[in-house]
């Protein structure tokens, strides 16, 4: 990027770094102050990055976003988010980036989980919050970290303690309603030994450009079990940066489902690190329409023996949309055992659609099973007649099939109320003729 | 296994066959590189004109490049102005008519090599250009293929000769611009081999080329142009080796294929540079730019590739499918051992309709080797119904060695189908065991499964080279198992 923009932003961040949580903790202003210098220096990453290559992220550098100092939750229809809040779950919502405890429902939390904004969160345990924040996440990976290292307005920290089983979901609801906003967040979600947590990460959007970067840092400890929901559905002329930094302890396990639905750019980077015997399973669903660029970017790094990781991803991309997977597996030397399957397949149902597809392994251990499989193309021409000859015409078969194809990544979600909205997403778009909801 | 411990480490330190060195006497450069060397050397070949200001226009263009650094290989930056660019054995004004009049030592050290510069000799069906450092030494069988209308020349004889073909082939393929080591190559190159197959020719005999590297301090900078005419057919081998030096030594290759309407090329590449020691000390670097465009429908090029060889393997045999229905293969097998580093693979580029590409790539990796794959397959918005169907198995020997897979898919055309597999594994015991139970060494397993795991990739290689790359293979790997 060109270092205009950077130094644009970085004199803007003068003017309001002092509205930022924290300011009395002198460890997370050097770490801001690092990241600040770190991204005036190199910006927003460039294509001719490896990991950027199909993902031109110029079209931000173009428009210059103003993050919005307060909460202006006046804006926002109370309603209207209640829509979008799911019933089983603590819900905690982020409107252009800074905490509304007022759209929040937090009752009934059991007394030892932390579940907070983080700007509270550093506040009132800035201890904890200093031992995790950037460790999953460095600042170094990319100006996108950098940037929301620097300028991170709040977010949700969530701690559970050992051996804690929270039964019901963790909702953050991320709203933007400001044309030419920046919602900056951080998260930070930590399950203690033998703790299991679920959350669900939704970000949504009034209908104007704007930009979202978000960072979620996960950590897994011994034996513990979180699984990670995120479902994107941003506005169409929006930009969303969305990061998931993951680090796992012995025996732990991570499942993470994405379903990137909106957003003109969007771009996804969910990085993984297993340590002995640890598993995580990461599922996604990116369905491209219009003018969308979808980008989902995995990294899972198996650093010890034992390692099991499983990985599917599916896109169906219709009129001028491109979708981009980037999945790398790295099999450390000592990682002995590991067994990592990949799979990534693509559906293009239109002439100007691209697929861009970039399945790695990087292999230094030799006693290992490791596969991925990259398919792109068209329905099954044998099904469609099948399903043909059984007296289904065939745009109706069509329909049938390319629902069913996107499905089976919703079906893996066993969370009742976020499965129907997701279902909803799905069906909004595609073609209703022929799909039958009842069998749903 | 470690019973056989001992005969691992006898075998380990055989020795690289081909490293001996012929002494002759040479015709050297002194090293360095600016464009007076560029003028000698093409006055030296006597080249036309234009030739040599495509040279220094490449040169120019060189010199603003810089070194690429994206592949997965390690090594020090090459000083560009120590290195010779011209080494050829002293010979006689008007160089040798016949093969009596070459160096007998040149002929000894082919005869080491198992390379029949004699025509007479048991490999007779194959046609051979032996290629000494920077000149091509002998071409056999000339007569035979001027008989059928083939053309296959060394490439500065071509220059004199054919310049017609050569200005309108020569860097159409693979353009001076085109990278870094691309661009020197155009500058600088010395020799290779030129083929013309005309119309409606099925190529009588294999053509081959033999490369060898004999001086010190050199690189060598060859260049291969192959065109296939309408209807044509030919099959082409190429094979080389180096003598065992502690320094690294560059190999900068440029190949084109030319394919046109309903033509097939067979291009079979046994690569066994010297790979350096089992310290990693010495070697050669080979970066090689090879390309075919298939211009004409039906069009075919296939690529076959066994690479043991070299310290760092550095090539992306490509194929750009212009013509609709054409098709493109690539078959390797890249063996990488003790320090050994490959970055290799192929790139499809599909842009007429209904073509089609399969690629099967298979790395084997021991000692402390880096083997990677890397790989481009890209259908463009006019490839309809586009094909490909990629598979690349890695296999482990080794703890300390790594294999990746780099594979990049683009693609912009709904009804083009795209396939990509990968597997890495390591070689199971339960199969090691089977074999070993059945009363076979436990080299002779390793051996086998290895064998076994290349095989598709040997099937498509001509019969001799076949039988060649299977010992190689097995010699490569010794030492290795455990």
């Amino acid at each position: 990027m060109t270092t205009a923009t950077a130094s644009r932003y970085a004199a803007e961040y003068q003017t309001i770094a002092s509205s930022l949580p924290g300011q009395s903790l002198p460890w997370l202003q050097q770490l801001r102050r690092e990241a600040l210098e770190q991204f005036s220096a190199q910006g927003f990453p460039s294509p001719r990055e490896e990991e950027w290559r199909y993902t031109n992220v110029s079209a931000i550098e173009k428009k210059l976003f103003t993050p919005s100092l307060t909460l202006t939750a006046g804006y926002i229809d109370a309603e209207w988010v209640k829509i979008h809040q799911l019933d089983e779950a603590w819900s905690v919502v982020l409107v252009n980036g800074h905490f509304s405890a007022e759209l929040s429902v937090l009752t009934d939390l059991p007394e030892a989980v932390l579940v907070m904004s983080m700007a509270e969160a550093l506040a009132s345990h800035s201890d904890k919050v200093e031992n995790y924040l950037g460790k999953a996440a460095p600042h170094k990976e990319h100006g996108f970290i950098a940037f929301n290292a620097a300028w991170f307005s709040d977010g949700l920290f969530v701690h559970v303690p050992a051996k804690l089983v929270l039964d019901r979901p963790i909702q953050l609801l991320n709203l933007v309603s400001d044309s030419d906003a920046i919602a900056t967040t951080r998260n930070i979600i930590i399950a203690e030994e033998m703790a299991e947590i679920k959350v669900i990460e939704m970000f949504i959007g009034t209908d104007c450009a704007y930009l979202t970067t978000a960072v979620t840092e996960v950590f897994v400890e011994k034996n513990a079990n979180v699984t990670l929901h995120k479902m994107q559905s941003e506005s169409d002329k929006a930009y969303h940066f969305g990061g998931c930094y993951i680090k796992q302890a012995r025996d732990s396990r991570f499942t993470h489902h994405n379903f990137a639905f909106g957003g003109l750019l969007a771009r996804c980077d969910i990085h993984v690190d297993l340590d002995h015997a640890s598993e995580c399973e990461l599922n996604g669903l990116y369905l491209g329409a219009k003018r969308q660029h979808i980008d989902n970017h995995t990294r899972i790094t198996h650093l010890k023996p034992h390692g099991i990781s499983r990985e599917l991803y599916k896109g169906v991309l219709d009129d001028r949309a491109r979708g981009v997977f980037q999945g790398r597996v790295i099999v450390a030397e000592d990682a002995q055992k590991t067994d990592s399957q990949m799979n990534n397949r693509n559906l293009l149902l239109s002439n100007d659609a691209e697929a861009d597809t970039k399945p790695q392994l990087e292999i230094y251990a030799d006693d290992v099973k490791c596969a991925h499989g990259v398919t792109v193309g068209q329905l099954d021409e044998k099904s469609i007649f099948y399903l043909q000859s059984r007296c289904v015409n065939e745009e109706t078969a069509r329909n049938m099939l390319t629902f069913a194809f996107a499905n089976e990544m919703v079906d893996k979600i066993n969370i009742k109320s976020f499965h129907d909205k997701v279902l909803e997403q799905v069906l909004l778009r595609f073609p209703q003729e022929g799909v039958n909801k009842e069998w749903l | 296994m470690s019973a056989s411990a001992q005969e691992i480490n006898n075998l380990i330190s055989q020795d690289y066959k081909q490293g001996f060195v012929t002494e002759l006497e040479t015709d050297t450069f002194p090293p360095g590189l600016d464009e007076a060397v560029i003028h000698r050397l093409s006055k030296i070949k006597n080249e036309p004109e234009f030739m040599l200001e495509y040279r220094l226009k490449a040169f120019r263009h060189w010199q603003t490049m810089k070194s690429p650094e994206w592949a997965f290989v390690n090594f020090e930056p090459i000083d560009y102005q120590a290195i010779s660019y011209y080494s050829a054995p002293k010979r006689k004004e008007d160089g040798p008519k016949s093969l009596d009049e070459i160096d007998p030592q040149i002929l000894e050290a082919y005869k080491k090599l198992g390379i029949p510069l004699d025509e007479q000799e048991r490999l007779a069906g194959v046609a051979v250009d032996a290629v000494f450092d920077s000149v091509s030494v002998a071409t056999t069988f000339k007569g035979k293929l001027k008989d059928a209308g083939v053309i296959f020349c060394p490439i500065s004889e071509a220059l004199r000769e054919h310049p017609d073909l050569i200005k309108q082939y020569l860097g159409s393929v693979v353009p001076h611009t085109d990278n870094y080591f691309a661009a020197l190559n155009a500058a600088v190159f010395t020799d290779g081999s030129f083929v013309y197959i005309p119309k409606g020719v099925r190529c009588p005999m294999e053509l081959s080329t033999y490369f060898r590297i004999n001086a010190a301090n050199t690189g060598q900078f060859e260049r291969t142009l192959i065109i296939a005419d309408e209807g044509s057919h030919v099959s082409y081998l190429e094979g080389c080796t180096a003598p065992m030096r502690d320094e690294n030594q560059l190999h900068a290759a440029v190949v084109e294929l030319v394919a046109m309407k309903d033509a097939v090329i067979k291009y079979s590449t046994v690569q066994n540079w010297y790979p350096g020691d089992k310290n990693g000390l010495g070697g050669i670097y080979n970066f090689v730019t090879k390309r075919a465009d298939c211009r004409g429908e039906n069009s075919k090029v296939s690529w076959t590739q066994v690479e043991t060889g070299s310290a760092i393997t550095w090539k992306y045999p490509s194929c750009v499918l212009t013509g609709d229905n054409s098709t493109g293969e690539f078959y390797s097998v890249a063996l990488t051992n003790n320090y050994q580093q490959a970055d290799t693979g192929t790139k499809m580029i599909h842009i007429g309709k209904n073509t089609s590409s399969t690629i099967i790539s298979k790395g084997i990796s021991a000692g402390r080797a880096q083997n990677t794959y890397r790989g481009l397959v890209k259908v463009l918005k006019s490839a309809e119904n586009a094909r490909n169907y990629t598979q690349c198995d890695s296999l482990l020997v080794g703890d300390k060695c790594g294999a990746h897979t780099f594979p990049y898919i683009e693609v912009k055309q709904p009804s083009a189908q795209v396939e990509h597999e990968a597997t890495t594994s390591k070689i199971s015991e339960d199969q090691l065991f089977f074999c070993q139970q059945r009363g076979l060494s436990a080299e002779d397993a390793v051996s086998m499964i290895v064998n076994g795991f290349c095989k598709e990739v040997f099937r498509e290689l001509p019969m001799e080279f076949a039988v060649e790359a299977q010992a190689l293979l097995g010699l490569s790997l010794e030492g290795s198992v455990g």
